[in-house]
């Protein structure tokens, strides 16, 4: 239970969806490990994959997805591929939970949140139902509800979104798990109650030393908040580096692109974006060879010829033949 | 410059209120007394958190609903007072841009005739002449028309579907065009390109703009001037610069300070707010409305409600203990 432990070792992970047109590859062979006490920060525009590999993780996905049998998914040593839906049902809680983005969703509208809290600690740590009860106020303390003692009775809709959200977060770390998904979780609340949800999510991982992997479509969440971001595109990661390093040092060309197209509050006013053009690819017929080189300013002929390997010096890697910074990269 | 004085303001919103009943009598205080002067080819950008009033009072603006009280003057003519035909007729002026691009398209119709509608029931032009407008108009929104015109919304991204929405606002050559959060369903890099073109068409086309959005570094890029918002009431208002970098609201700088910067070395602010809920706008607390999560609050706001006040030539803001 230490430091540097490894939690999770996801392997060529590969996620396809058959539709009318013919098979979607949402997660298009995704490798990466994180360690206890580590945030990774996955970031993404819709449709690069981000929420499929969350799923894919948690082995939460619906009946027309296919995973091929070379995706690995090693949580704490256990492959969760190989594992029955009743077992892997008894590892969602004590080892890996995921807080979604629309809380009102995710919360069960005809229970009172005290009972959803409940239900997991019963369920998972046998708890009797008098001290399931006072866990789950302790929990609701612990995650910042105001009024604990009286909003355990309460109903979703009796909460507003940044509560509910709390809510769900308490429900997530109720069983204190190793890993902890946050799937885009302040994406549908306001920017104040967002600082508050991730100054939570940040102690909740500090004080019980989880991992966290942090799914997000804002470069700022992910500055802010992540020890490592993986950056998504097309299924794929096509650059992953510890965060200062992906900032100062982006050598994946459409890391750089995105960062460029944000709108920042310390620009002047009117200043013209760099936008990227086109859009991503289709990911039923994609590209042959490096996804980003139809919208890439640096590709070039060789970028069509095979997708190009995730791979790079001292923990920065980086899918492209023709990154960035080169003549500084020693 | 702007100050809401006897200027020859182009959009002049005075006393703007608007309210919806409920039942019992009891009423939700969507924007109440909220006042802004927007100059000809200015574009102000409004901002605030869910539930402020903002998209409440751009749509009262358009008078979709009427408001309440106050009046709306734009280039002189008060748009409160009018009813049916002479409505529609200044409505040509005037047209909106909403957040849900797919939505706010007809799924049913072609592109052709979903841009071509406001210029038919204004009844302008021959048929011929008004697929020659649109087409045109799709090619200035970046679309290319030979492709797009006998098209239906499904076939395009979101991004695709706004800058059609832009086209059909766009079509009447109105004088000013207001974006309820107009880019904020839209993926980043998809953003900055239509983002980029409403700049563009406004510089071309002499647009005056009201641009509402909860995101406020876009509201920075694209405004001249910005509002703030507070559980119906603007709390400071001022040139964008001055806003972003010498607000002098408690609320503004909460806000500016829960942004996250895209940058690592930038650590994010400690929240000055007290720890709570958004107050109810059916039950808005006496005196300021931000007094209960304001850590500088006093009686005196509990008390009265502070007013508008300048604080440098443009620059207001309605709080008893400024910050400097």
């Amino acid at each position: 239970m230490h430091m540097g432990e490894i939690i999770l070792d996801v392997r060529d992970q590969r996620t396809s969806f058959a539709t009318a047109r013919g098979m979607l590859a949402a997660v298009d062979g995704v490798s990466f490990t994180l360690q206890r006490g580590r945030t990774l920060g996955v970031v993404g525009e819709s449709g690069s994959g981000k929420s499929v590999l969350s799923r894919s993780i948690m082995r939460l996905l619906p009946g027309n997805a296919v995973v091929p049998g070379g995706s690995r998914v090693i949580l704490n040593g256990r492959d969760l591929t190989r594992l029955s839906e009743a077992e892997l049902r008894r590892l969602r809680g004590p080892e890996m939970a995921i807080v979604f983005q629309d809380p009102m969703t995710s919360l069960n509208p005809v229970l009172s949140i005290g009972r959803q809290i409940m239900e997991v600690l019963m369920f998972h740590l046998g708890m009797k139902k008098r001290a399931a009860r006072a866990r789950a106020i302790e929990l609701l303390t612990a995650v910042g509800l105001p009024q604990p003692d009286v909003r355990v009775d309460q109903y979703p809709h009796q909460l507003s979104g940044g509560m509910r959200q709390r809510v769900a977060i308490a429900i997530a770390i109720a069983c204190e798990p190793d890993l902890l998904i946050a799937d885009e979780p302040t994406t549908a609340l306001d920017v104040t109650v967002q600082a508050e949800i991730l100054d939570l999510l940040q102690r909740m991982v500090r004080e019980r030393n989880m991992a966290m992997i942090l799914i997000t479509h804002d470069m700022g969440v992910v500055a802010g908040r992540c020890d490592d971001v993986a950056v998504m595109y097309a299924g794929r990661i096509v650059e992953q580096a510890p965060v200062r390093d992906l900032f100062r040092n982006t050598r994946m060309p459409y890391t750089a692109a995105l960062l460029a197209s944000i709108p920042k509050v310390t620009d002047p006013p009117h200043r013209k974006l760099d936008a990227i053009d086109g859009r991503p690819p289709d990911l039923i017929n994609p590209p042959p060879g490096c996804p980003f080189a139809p919208r890439c300013k640096l590709a070039d002929a060789d970028c069509d010829q095979g997708k190009p390997m995730l791979e790079g010096p001292a923990g920065h890697l980086f899918a492209c033949i023709r990154p960035l910074g080169q003549e500084t990269a020693a | 410059m702007n100050a809401p004085t006897r200027d020859p303001a182009f959009l002049a919103i005075e006393n703007l209120t608007v309210e919806y009943p409920l039942q019992g009598g009891r009423k939700v205080h969507a924007v109440t007394d909220f006042s802004a002067h927007v100059m000809r080819g200015e574009t102000l950008g409004l901002v605030g958190e869910s539930g402020c009033g903002k998209s409440s009072a751009a749509r009262a603006v358009m008078q979709l609903p009427r408001p309440t009280r106050g009046a709306v003057r734009l280039d002189g003519q008060e748009l409160t007072g009018l009813r049916g035909r002479a409505l529609q007729q200044a409505r040509r002026r005037f047209q909106m841009i909403f957040q849900d691009p797919v939505a706010s398209l007809n799924p049913r119709m072609t592109i052709r005739d979903i841009v071509a509608a406001p210029l038919e029931i204004a009844g302008i032009g021959t048929a011929e002449e008004r697929c020659a407008r649109v087409a045109a108009m799709l090619e200035k929104v970046g679309l290319n028309a030979d492709q797009a015109m006998e098209r239906r919304p499904h076939e395009f991204s979101g991004g695709q579907c706004q800058r059609i929405s832009i086209a059909r606002a766009l079509i009447l050559e109105p004088d000013l065009l207001v974006c309820d959060e107009a880019v904020s369903a839209l993926d980043v890099s998809v953003q900055a390109q239509v983002l980029n073109l409403l700049e563009d068409l406004k510089r071309d086309l002499g647009l005056t703009m009201l641009f509402i959005s909860h995101d406020l570094a876009v509201v920075k890029h694209v405004s001249d001037r910005v509002a703030v918002m507070y559980l119906g009431r603007l709390c400071e208002i001022a040139d964008a610069e001055t806003l972003y970098r010498g607000s002098v609201h408690p609320y503004t700088r909460t806000l500016l300070s829960a942004v996250p910067e895209p940058d690592p070395e930038a650590p994010p602010h400690a929240l000055s707010l007290i720890p709570g809920e958004l107050p109810s706008p059916v039950n808005p607390p006496s005196g300021c409305p931000f007094r209960t999560r304001c850590p500088r609050a006093s009686d005196l706001c509990a008390s009265q409600m502070p007013q508008l006040q300048d604080i440098s030539p443009g620059h207001l803001s309605a709080c008893h203990h400024p910050l400097t």
